[in-house]
């Protein structure tokens, strides 16, 4: 009859006081499962989601704070640019798996024609100069799109670094534009670089000067954007237009698109003196970097923001997948600030109830606790006895609860995020930082939210429902350490 | 000597006063003797058993288990394994059957305790007056005479020298009482216990071996 065993027989000899105990952990119980069902399941959305969403960076200019700025401010602020050196002093954050910086620029040419989707088999007659063909410059020789899967070489090779550096003549195109154009690795073709002057007295523009653009095709690449996995809600046109301009991207060294930009510039310059003064006096920048930055896993992009921040010029700031990701999840993540709450309150209480209901079977019972006292029983044994009593019924309504909990969980957060989800980003790819893409929506969020009951979550709730009774049973211990047995007994 | 207080005192503050409950009050007992400490109602009997039986700690002087004092054997220790307290009111364990009331000590105590506790636990029971058929009763469902035998089976049941019982007669009728006055005949007797009642019954005194008188917080011998 040690204390272990005078514990089991306090649960059964004592079946209403223990039906009682079980009742009101189970009810208290539910209340935490619950919770932790929805922590569990916002924090997987939020994992899995970021893991979609990548984890990208860019650094841009902070309109919104520009905005708050007073007119004098803004008149006054003067924009600086990003420049290379900024960029690699970023890139080298030690959370960056690897960067690029890109510039762009849209040209047209007379010789090969655009790729304008599949089964349009008609000529595109435009008006007035083509720009069909985004000339899209790279300093990551191994091209930053391809290694993050937004499209993947086909044929032929990626840059060198010694082509990046020179500047050299040297382009991957597309798949389809090659199939269309009758072109192969090895090929080369013209773009057509034209500068057009507006006449002030005729308002037509007319050519000034051109130039051809010779490159000589190293590499051809297929798009995978078609090919992700797009989820039940996206918009197919959307992607298709993505995708068409997408074939029509060239890849070039930097350099290449910045000697085009500055023949345009020379030509400006050359028939404007004003303006040639400004640029010399300004040494504006024409090199228009947009930097892009792949980080190493989702979970740095706190921490590289938080590094790269300070780095930037007023008013820039790193914008990333992480930001997108706070904008799509706006429902799932007022739930999990519910739940948390939930959660909080629901364990306060259990400590308060569950302390109480067993202080007052424990007042009922101090009899027993003096006798044991009396025969020379070490009070540690007595609280021993109280705790497996305790302990034995908590883990009985625990385990109900924890299904129960988890179902009425799912039921719940069901109503709560219909009931929260509201028009937003919902059926519309996004665009940020000018050059990080996501077709990711709310709508995605919550196709992914799922309550389950997974090993994980099961030794939290067990972990969390023990730990708040434990905590609860202090109370009465305290009780039992205080007890007099001759006050008791005599 | 088994058990010995030494110069005894104890009070309550009552304001500015002490009231004395027990004043320089020494006692021996030896074990096979049968010991009655006779006293009216509120003269400190209670309080010198709880301090006899570490129930409570005196304000001056000392108790000797053995020669040895019980504040180094330490209280728990020494209830544990030296004595057995027996109750005016039982202080069984109500949801317990009386078999498993005495289980309860022999589990508690360090002392050598027989591999089939139950078999000595049903035999110690029957040797005091409750046969198997009561055993298996819960405790509740006892007379109170049945439920006094059951304790003091649970005060034997550690194979302790020293019984010690407060008024353990006040709520049974005299026929009961005599019966229980035999068994603690025979336990100092037959069995060279020591066994220590106080009471206010001069039936108990008159049969004790020894006998002594509590007044104003003095004892004297009895008449
Ligand atoms: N907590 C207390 N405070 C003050 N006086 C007390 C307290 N407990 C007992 N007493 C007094 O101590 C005296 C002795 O009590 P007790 O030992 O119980 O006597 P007995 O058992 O002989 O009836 C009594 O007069 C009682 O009133
Ligand atoms: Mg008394």
């Amino acid at each position: 009859m040690n204390f272990i065993k005078r514990g089991f027989l306090g649960i059964t000899r004592k079946k209403g006081k223990s039906l009682i105990l079980l009742a009101v952990i189970f009810i208290l119980g539910n209340l935490i499962s619950g919770a932790i069902s929805i922590q569990q399941a916002t924090s997987n959305v939020e994992n899995n989601i970021k893991e979609k969403l990548g984890a990208t960076a860019t650094l841009e200019m902070d309109w919104l704070e520009y905005e708050k700025l007073s007119m004098e401010e803004q008149e006054n602020f003067i924009f600086e640019e990003i420049g290379v050196d900024l960029i690699e002093e970023v890139g080298g954050i030690s959370y960056v798996k690897y960067y690029d910086y890109n510039m762009s620029t849209w040209l047209g040419s007379e010789s090969i024609q655009s790729y304008q989707g599949e089964g349009v088999d008609e000529e595109i007659i435009h008006y007035g100069p083509s720009m069909d063909f985004q000339l899209k410059g790279i300093n990551y020789a191994p091209v930053l799109d391809f290694e993050e899967g937004k499209g993947s070489l086909a044929d032929g090779r990626v840059f060198t670094q010694d082509e990046v550096n020179n500047g050299s003549s040297v382009a991957i195109i597309s798949k389809k534009l090659a199939e269309r154009n009758n072109l192969h690795v090895g090929d080369t073709f013209t773009l057509d670089n034209v500068v057009y002057d507006y006449d002030y007295e005729t308002g037509e523009e007319e050519i000034a000067d051109s130039r051809d653009v010779v490159l000589e095709i190293i590499g051809v690449f297929e798009s995978l954007l078609l090919n992700e996995d797009l989820g039940e809600n996206n918009d197919q046109g959307m992607m298709d237009w993505l995708d068409i301009d997408y074939q029509n991207t060239i890849y070039v060294p930097n350099k290449v698109v910045s000697a085009e930009n500055f023949f345009q510039i020379e030509y400006y310059m050359k028939d404007d003196p004003e303006y040639a003064e400004m640029v010399e006096e300004e040494g504006t920048n024409f090199d228009y970097y947009e930097p892009i930055f792949v980080l190493n896993s989702h979970e740095d992009i706190e921490a590289f923001e938080q590094e790269a921040n300070p780095l930037l010029p007023q008013l820039y700031h790193v914008v990333s997948t992480g930001d997108h990701y706070d904008n799509i999840a706006g429902p799932v993540e007022s739930m999990s600030t519910l739940s948390r709450y939930v959660l909080f309150a629901a364990i306060f209480a259990t400590v308060l109830i569950t302390g109480l209901v067993v202080l007052l079977f424990l007042r009922d019972r101090k009899h027993e606790l003096g006798i044991y006292l009396s025969l020379g029983e070490q009070r540690g044994k007595v609280i021993g006895q109280i705790l497996i009593e305790v302990i034995v019924v908590a883990f009985v309504g625990i385990t109900l609860s924890l299904f129960s909990g988890n179902f009425l969980a799912s039921q719940v957060s069901d109503t709560l995020i219909e009931a929260d989800s509201q028009p937003g980003y919902d059926d519309m790819g996004y665009y940020y930082g000018g050059s990080i893409y996501s077709d990711l929506t709310t709508d995605d969020v919550i196709a992914s939210y799922e309550v389950t009951l997974d090993a994980n979550y099961v030794l939290i709730f067990y972990g969390v429902g023990l730990a708040t009774i434990l905590i609860s049973t202090l109370i009465p211990l305290v009780y039992i350490v205080r007890l007099n047995p001759k006050k008791i007994l005599m | 000597m088994i058990l010995e207080a030494k110069d005894l005192n104890y009070y309550y503050q009552d304001g500015e006063q002490r009231r004395y409950i027990l004043k320089d009050t020494s006692i021996s007992f030896e074990k096979g003797k049968f010991y009655a400490i006779l006293g009216q109602s509120g003269s400190g009997k209670t309080t010198l058993l709880s301090l006899l039986s570490a129930l409570d700690s005196p304000k001056s002087g000392t108790v000797l288990f053995n020669d040895k004092d019980i504040k180094k054997i330490g209280y728990e220790n020494y209830r544990r394994n030296n004595i057995g307290i027996i109750f005016q009111s039982y202080n069984l364990i109500p949801t317990f059957t009386a078999v498993e009331n005495v289980l309860v000590s022999m589990s508690i105590t360090e002392n050598e305790i027989p591999e089939d506790a139950k078999t000595v636990a049903y035999n110690l029971l029957d040797y005091i007056g409750i046969v198997k058929s009561k055993a298996d009763r819960h405790v509740n469902k006892l007379s109170g005479g049945e439920q006094q035998r059951v304790a003091i089976a649970r005060a034997l049941a550690t194979n302790v020298d020293v019984i010690l019982a407060d008024e353990p007669t006040g709520n049974l009728d005299e026929e009961i009482e005599q019966e229980i006055i035999d068994i603690f005949k025979k336990l100092a007797h037959e069995h060279g216990k020591c066994v220590v009642v106080v009471t206010h019954s001069n039936e108990i005194a008159e049969q004790s071996d020894q006998a002594f008188h509590l007044k104003k917080g003095v004892l004297t011998p009895y008449e």
